[in-house]
């Protein structure tokens, strides 16, 4: 089934079911068997001559990782092998006659040029940090542009712009046909696929840079389903929603975070047989472990209910860390950093550092969990207030204040924060940035004076599961 | 509820920038921040907007100009409670370490001005988000520079008080007058009774504020049902079907 016929195929009655998985389980199981794509490529190329041969090695190259070890002249060298790579894709006399074997090599590519240029930039940044490695410091005093930010987001955005990807995925939304607004480029596999990938890389890159809004208004025209084209490459996949997730967990919409991380999860949990052993699996049990700790922070700010797969596996896996988060209290905070250092991106700053003063070079990670604790700090103690709450329908403040050994006014400005912070934005319809102000919490209070009015909303009972499976048992 | 990306005051020509290329070309920084200079006076705000001037500086750091960062984090202020300040905060220059510790605050403000208040801003930041209006009020007026940073911030302290009392009507359903006066830091029960029956609609009841019933303050017990829909038996009717063949 080819991209296209996926994403115009009917829709099915039921967007879980089990036809969409299993169609899903396939395309993982003939990704794992996916070796050696680039063999394929040498049968697949059409031009002659020796430029063949330097181009060949260009294609290998961008899709293969660099050794850990790499020198910075290796590291410069493949920033220039994927500049002109990349300028003769997008600059040549029309279209690239090149023929890809699939969607792995081109999501190889995105990747590990949005890989090369995070770990540059970290290492450059580590570098002037250190002030130790003189030698170092002064090639990379004297190379600024390379791997710099403009040049990086000028490749994503010209291959979006070069393959009318958002054109031709606007289309598919409309239920119109695609290739009407492909282009000359667009309607070739090579471009389209680059342009698409090149959408989640941005949505990477700026989430790496820090701007979160404009990564969630990145991915505008791309739907988040299964029949999404990301949805075929496995580590794609993944990339995907922990950046969605990690950026709505950074604009304090916990529920939309633990949605995204869960869907994800749900779904691999699923598929898991198929993983062991494939390459890049290793890659993918690691972000699959950070997702499951940020699934632990955002339910511990954020307390909801969670699929029961998902929260055995939490509680399997950070079982001690989750319960101290959840309790709140000062003796949480450590944790939450621990987690959030462990699982964040590994932030950059796109700009070179200051080689001469070591000290004002910040690492950009530390930057951005500092930023996170402060709205740690101030949310602390939500879960106490919660918990005292839940057991009683009137209360009155200053006996609250007693139990819980604090001034009034301190309870009063808890209990605003906790009731600012059980309202959230959760989307329902439309682009990745909408969504409407919710509920948060089944817990509500109001204050008369120094009296506490609390009201909780319960769920009724839940009929339709508890027939279904009495159905699927008789029937 | 307006999505994050949209802002209903924002200028058409602000808004072609900010869906195209040019909201990464330098030559429009000046635009942005005329922007930020008129979203200071008329009192309006466009978060999405100064982010990309904020994305603007972190690319191009010699382009960076103090007061107009300061400007956007004290108009990001006026919003609380609300994530803005910190998508602010994250798109400036690591060095400006914005919740420092003691000993680094220290070091960190003998160095530049800009860092300095960066981290005082934040501090106010800090005081909002959890809900510590008194003590908001008097940081504030503790010390002449945070007069300095809010002054281009047209009607800072009346924004800001607003939203105080916008804060206290979903919690509240009566108030001290006494508590409430610190928080909005109005002088004078006069002063007070004026400001919430003209700015807010509540009534004063001798020494307690009472505030008109609203969807966030009557805090409703209720049962929520579930939602049924024929999509949920969908397997169940294709196994019908599927028997039957």
């Amino acid at each position: 089934m080819s991209y296209d016929d996926r994403a115009n195929a009917r829709p099915n009655l039921n967007d879980e079911s089990d036809v969409e998985e299993e169609a899903l389980v396939n395309d993982y199981r003939e990704q794992v068997n996916f070796e050696d794509g680039m063999s394929e490529l040498d049968r697949t190329t059409s031009l002659g001559g020796s430029q063949t041969q330097d181009l060949q090695a260009q294609l290998t190259a961008a899709a293969t990782p660099l050794e850990y070890q790499a020198t910075l002249e290796t590291k410069f060298a493949s920033y220039d092998n994927y500049c002109s790579l990349f300028h003769y894709i997008l600059n040549s006399e029309g279209p690239v006659d090149l023929e890809v074997p699939s969607y792995y090599w081109a999501w190889d590519v995105i990747d590990e040029f949005i890989y090369q240029f995070e770990s540059f930039c970290r290492y450059r940044n580590r570098i002037a940090r250190s002030g130790s490695n003189e030698e170092e410091a002064q090639l990379l005093r004297e190379n600024p542009n390379t791997w710099g930010c403009y040049s990086v987001l000028n490749v994503l955005y010209s291959l979006i712009q070069r393959s009318q990807i958002n054109e031709q995925l606007a289309a598919m939304k409309r239920g119109e046909d695609p290739v009407a607004f492909a282009g000359e480029y667009g309607s070739r596999p090579l471009y389209k696929m680059l342009g698409y990938f090149s959408i989640i890389g941005l949505l990477r890159v700026h989430c790496l840079l820090g701007d979160f809004s404009l990564a969630l208004k990145t991915l505008d025209d791309i739907e988040m389903n299964k029949k999404a084209m990301f949805a075929r490459v496995m580590a794609a996949h993944f990339t995907t929603y922990y950046y969605v997730g990690f950026s709505y967990m950074m604009m304090r919409r916990y529920g939309d975070a633990i949605r995204m991380f869960s869907h994800i999860l749900v779904y691999v949990s699923r598929t898991k047989n198929f993983q062991k052993g494939g390459n890049g699996y290793d890659a993918i049990a690691k972000k699959n472990d950070q997702m499951y700790a940020l699934i632990a922070i955002c339910v511990a700010l954020h307390p909801t209910r969670l699929d029961d797969t998902i929260h055995s596996a939490v509680r399997e896996k950070y079982g001690e860390q989750f319960y101290r988060m959840q309790r709140g209290g000062p003796e949480a905070l450590p944790v939450f950093e621990e987690l959030f250092r462990s699982s964040c991106p590994k932030f950059i700053s796109p700009t070179p550092p200051d080689f001469d003063n070591p000290a004002v070079n910040v690492d950009p990670v530390d930057h951005h969990t500092a930023i996170f604790m402060d709205e740690v700090k101030n949310t602390l103690f939500n879960p106490t207030i919660r918990s005292y709450l839940k057991l009683y329908t009137t209360m009155d403040l200053k006996k609250l204040a007693g139990f819980l050994d604090v001034e009034a006014e301190q309870l009063r400005s808890w209990l605003l924060v906790n009731k600012q912070r059980s309202r959230q934005i959760r989307w329902v319809e439309g682009g990745l940035l909408e969504g409407d102000l919710a509920i948060a919490n089944d817990l509500d209070y109001a204050l008369e004076d120094d009296l506490i009015h609390v009201s909780e909303t319960k769920a009724g009972r839940r009929l339709v599961d508890w027939y279904l499976r009495n159905l699927a048992r008789v029937y | 509820m307006v999505a994050f990306d949209k802002c209903e005051t924002r200028p058409a020509h602000i808004d072609a920038i900010l869906n195209g290329l040019d909201r990464y070309n330098p030559e429009t920084t000046t635009i942005f921040q005329d922007y930020v200079q008129q979203q200071c006076e008329d009192r309006t705000f466009d978060c999405y907007a100064n982010l990309a001037l904020l994305k603007l500086y972190q690319f191009n750091p010699h382009l960076l100009q103090p007061d107009t960062v300061t400007n956007v984090l004290a108009k990001a202020l006026t919003v609380f409670p609300s994530p803005a300040f910190s998508l602010c905060l994250a798109l400036l220059p690591t060095h400006t370490q914005p919740f420092p510790t003691t000993s680094e605050a220290q070091a960190a403000s003998q160095t530049s001005d800009f860092v300095e208040s960066v981290q005082k801003l934040s501090r106010l930041s800090t005081l909002l988000e959890s809900a510590q209006y008194t003590q908001f009020w008097s940081t504030l007026n503790s010390d002449d520079l945070y007069a300095d940073l809010t002054a281009d911030v047209a009607g800072f302290e009346e924004l800001v008080r607003i939203r105080i009392a916008v804060e206290v009507g979903k919690t509240f359903r009566s108030i001290a007058a006494d508590s409430l006066e610190q928080w909005l830091d109005v002088r004078g029960r006069e002063a007070l009774s004026k400001f919430v029956a003209d700015v807010c609609g509540w009534k004063v009841d001798g020494d307690a504020i009472r505030v008109p019933t609203n969807k966030e303050n009557e805090a409703r017990s209720e049962v929520k049902s579930e939602r049924v829909g024929v999509d949920m038996f969908g397997r169940v009717i294709r196994r019908g079907f599927e028997q039957a063949a």
